[in-house]
């Protein structure tokens, strides 16, 4: 995608702004650090703001760390123990983690004028401030609000060592001596899984499901991950089937460090056996086009995380104008104002009661959507995750309240 | 001896007839010119177009020429000249006569595109350009003309002087398009050098220069467009009408993009939001009592501030909720007055004992701030029409930082807009309506609406 692709969405003003902030950061270096290429959503947002970056004439770089099997089923540990689940961090983990890191830090090339550091799983290249100096932001994705104290002291010594720290939700922040800021993520409307499509590749797509378009639908796409509580959602849709006749389609994927998701989806295969209006669906990666479709398809989009990073599928189902229900954790709220631009819930009941609701009022639902549309256009587009990335690159260098450019 | 004398008696009579035709001839059309030109000449001075008199002019000795070949011409018609002069003469007349004329013509032509080139204020290249080609095309036609008279064969001529002209019009089409173009906006006269006019495509500005094929455009004083004549016509045009009063110095419109940045500082309960609040920065303050301004603008009716919304949505106080809402941030004039009003309201809910409830784990209350980039945009004002054009394609932003930054972020006695009117344009009554209109009270979009409305009929 071009830059002047986003124009008639956005506007001329907003890409205008961008090309003025890209031409104050001429000449630095912006290297981003994460742990994998592919599956997950900082992969997902890396992979289309970097091309974005470059073409603004922003110099931005992208390099991942190397880790074997045991060190990233310690992160995938550390993820869930930062989003507040019980989990042992055993001094073998904190070994395997220590050496990894000290592994990447030796071996990986530090070449940036400005080091953006992406999750836990390379938070320790800030070791090597001391030798070379350079501005250093640590960009935490999760949902760090009740972090497990263990998981949360060990990262710390390392995240007071940055310049910045950038969190998606005001919940995951702490008083902390290093200068904090709020963005967050983003979603694509142009690429696949948000661009435009014709109807008959949506019916196409629910079709080859073999989902009947006979009831209203209810959609969660989620990878499966005890923190999306599909087994949540499933209990929520049993209390709306009970006055209300629809059909709930589950969908999602894997992601590479996640070596969970498997669990969890057999765990889901089984709750849903032999109930002929729950679908499970599990899409490989890349399928945009056919997450974008049952999303098209959906009645109500559903998100009942327990924890959230941020949770772009709201976003994405909000860009649709579809009407959500959504949990009240992590960056969710940023996204759905209640009653503005969707419904909030905070467990099971409430999650289907306030699906009941909007089925039942359809031109409500319809507001919701259109509400949660205008929301996004102005505030979860890629365009601004851009331009707060440069405005964040351009406060290293002006640590004021009002900067004149 | 007598067929001498009759023979010189036949002849003298063939002189004298045509010598006494001339003569009157001579003196009739004389008469008649110095009549016509009389009346013509006081016609033309009644009408405003000044080409009758340019024509009156070049004519008034050719013309004096006219009545002699015209007199020769009746003459040699009476006279018994055999015919094998006769024809000849007449030709010889008639090439006079169309000498004349072709000499007559340049002048005049000449004379005219001189006196609108001037009235149009083209470029000397541009009227000599224009007197090269008219020249040339009056050359042919008295050429041709010529040709014409001496029974030489004109059809080769006239094709391929047709061919040249037929190339020279494709060549310079949208040249003699804009040419003529130029010629009938100056004809219809509905703009003038001065006006300021918007077209249909975008392009705006004040006109500074009206050329023979181009219309200059002043876009505030920083560039200029040249619109081709021909499309001035085509498009629809608004014209605002003359150039207003000049401000001292334009106003500079700049816009805001921000950062939110996190204190990590939450409260649970009205004693920790009111504890909190009490040291917290003025940008905090700014940050939880506007951003809900900017951020959400299409929310009709949008939300109180964040204070307001977080004690009824979490706390479910709708009673100190509503109290909240209604703090008029446009009545307190600085940060700290308005973080004293909120503050003062908490507490004396507290004192009475009225709250006593916590939220939920993951429902507090953030202390964040922001970041402002100012950033400089490509409009600039330089009088009221600028101004106002100009604030109708205004990004919300910028609109926001004009509007309610100055007094509350920037430490200013009003907004920027009052404070420009005031100070580089005189208008202290304008200046005074905009700072007492109260931008709390509407959204952004009726804000710009009511701003547009109070400049309108200001200019008018």
């Amino acid at each position: 995608m071009k830059l002047g692709d986003y124009e008639a969405i956005v506007g001329k003003d907003s890409i205008q702004e961008l090309r003025l902030l890209a031409r104050k950061l001429s000449g630095k270096v912006i290297q981003n650090v994460n742990s994998t290429f592919t599956g997950g959503g900082v992969a997902e947002i890396l992979s289309r703001m970097v091309p974005l970056l470059s073409e603004l004439g922003v110099d931005a770089r992208w390099d991942v760390i190397k880790g074997d099997k045991a060190f990233f089923e310690v992160t995938k540990k550390l993820h869930n123990a930062l989003h507040g689940r019980d989990e042992q961090i055993t001094p073998q983990d904190i070994s395997i983690f220590q050496e990894t890191s000290q592994k990447n830090i030796e071996d990986l090339s530090l070449y940036g004028d400005i080091m953006f550091i992406h999750d836990p799983q390379p938070i320790a290249l800030v070791e090597r401030k001391r030798g070379i100096g350079k501005r250093w932001i640590w960009r935490c994705h999760i949902d760090v609000s009740k972090p497990n104290e263990a998981a949360w002291n060990l990262l710390l010594p390392w995240v007071l060592r940055y310049d910045s720290v950038v969190f998606s939700a005001p919940a995951f922040s702490t008083p902390l001596s290093t200068r904090q800021f709020l963005i967050s993520p983003s979603i694509d409307p142009l690429s696949d899984k948000n661009k435009e499509l014709p109807q008959d590749t949506i019916d196409a797509v629910v079709s080859k499901y073999g989902i009947a378009k006979d009831k209203p639908l209810i959609v969660q796409i989620s990878r499966f991950d005890y923190l999306k509580d599909p087994v949540g959602v499933i209990q929520a849709f049993r209390l709306v089937r009970r006055s209300m006749d629809c059909r709930l389609v589950l969908a999602g994927g894997t992601a590479t460090d996640d070596p969970e998701s498997e669990k969890v989806l057999s765990e889901v295969m089984d709750m849903s056996s032999g109930d002929p209006d729950i679908h499970v669906l599990s899409i490989p990666a890349g399928s945009d086009i056919e997450i974008n479709a049952l999303q098209r398809a959906a009645t109500i989009v559903v998100q009942k995380s327990l924890k959230e990073g941020f949770g772009l599928t709201v976003s994405e189902a909000l860009w649709k104008a579809k009407p959500v229900v959504a949990s009240a954790v992590g960056g969710i709220p940023l996204q759905v104002k209640n009653k503005f631009t969707g419904l909030l819930s905070h467990g099971i009941e409430g999650t289907a009661y306030a699906i009941k609701q909007l089925l039942g009022k359809p031109e409500y639902a319809r507001w919701l959507g259109e509400n949660g549309r205008e929301h996004v256009r102005h505030n979860f587009l890629i365009t601004r995750h851009l331009r707060d990335y440069m405005l964040l690159f351009l406060t290293l260098e002006y640590p004021r309240d009002v900067i004149y450019i | 001896m007598s067929d001498t004398f009759g023979w010189s008696s036949e002849t003298w009579r063939d002189l004298v007839i045509p010598l006494a035709v001339f003569l009157a001839g001579v003196l009739a059309t004389l008469w008649l010119r110095r009549i016509a030109y009389n009346r013509l000449e006081r016609w033309a001075k009644r009408t405003k177009w000044q080409g009758d008199e340019i024509l009156l002019q070049v004519t008034k000795v050719s013309s004096i020429l006219w009545c002699l070949l015209l007199s020769a011409s009746l003459a040699l018609a009476v006279s018994k000249v055999p015919e094998r002069w006769k024809n000849p003469s007449s030709d010889g007349l008639w090439t006079l006569f169309l000498l004349s004329l072709t000499l007559s013509a340049l002048s005049l032509a000449s004379k005219l595109i001189t006196f609108y080139g001037e009235r149009l204020q083209a470029s000397q290249r541009a009227i000599r350009l224009s007197n090269t080609i008219t020249s040339a095309v009056i050359y042919v036609i008295a050429i041709l003309i010529l040709l014409d008279i001496w029974g030489a064969p004109i059809s080769v001529v006239l094709l391929i002087t047709l061919f040249f002209a037929l190339v020279i019009i494709l060549v310079f089409r949208e040249t003699l398009i804009n040419l003529v173009s130029g010629l009938q906006l100056n004809a219809i006269k509905n703009i003038k050098v001065g006006d300021y006019i918007k077209l249909e495509t975008g392009e705006e500005g004040y006109i500074s220069k009206i050329d023979w094929t181009t219309t200059q455009i002043n876009v505030m004083g920083k560039s200029t467009v040249l619109v081709p004549n021909s499309k001035l016509l085509r498009s629809t045009v608004i014209n605002y009408g003359q150039t207003l009063k000049k401000a001292r110095e334009p106003f500079r419109f700049f816009d805001r993009a921000h950062l939110k940045e996190l204190t990590g500082f939450k409260a649970k309960n009205l004693r920790e939001l009111a504890d909190i609040l009490k040291n917290a920065p003025p940008s905090v303050v700014y940050y939880h009592t506007h951003q809900f301004l900017e951020e959400q603008p299409y929310f009709a009716p949008e939300p109180a501030n964040d204070f307001a919304v977080w004690v009824t949505d979490t706390l479910g106080n709708e009673l100190l909720g509503e109290k909240l809402a209604s703090v008029d941030a446009f009545e307190l004039l600085t940060p700290e007055a308005l973080r004293a009003k909120i503050v003062s309201i908490i507490e004396e809910n507290l004192s009475a004992g009225l709250e006593t409830r916590e939220s939920l784990p993951g429902g507090e209350f953030h202390f964040m701030k922001s970041v402002s980039a100012i950033l400089p945009t490509q409009y600039e004002a330089h009088d009221l029409r600028e101004f106002l054009e100009t604030l109708r394609k205004l990004s919300l932003s910028s609109l926001h930082l004009h509007i309610f930054e100055p007094r509350l972020r920037l430490g200013k006695a009003t907004n920027d807009f009052s404070i420009w009117l005031e100070n580089s344009l005189d208008e202290k009554e304008l200046a005074d309506k905009i700072a007492k209109f109260d931008p709390y009270s509407y959204t952004l979009e009726v804000t710009r609406s009511l701003l547009i409305q109070l400049l309108e009929k200001h200019i008018q």
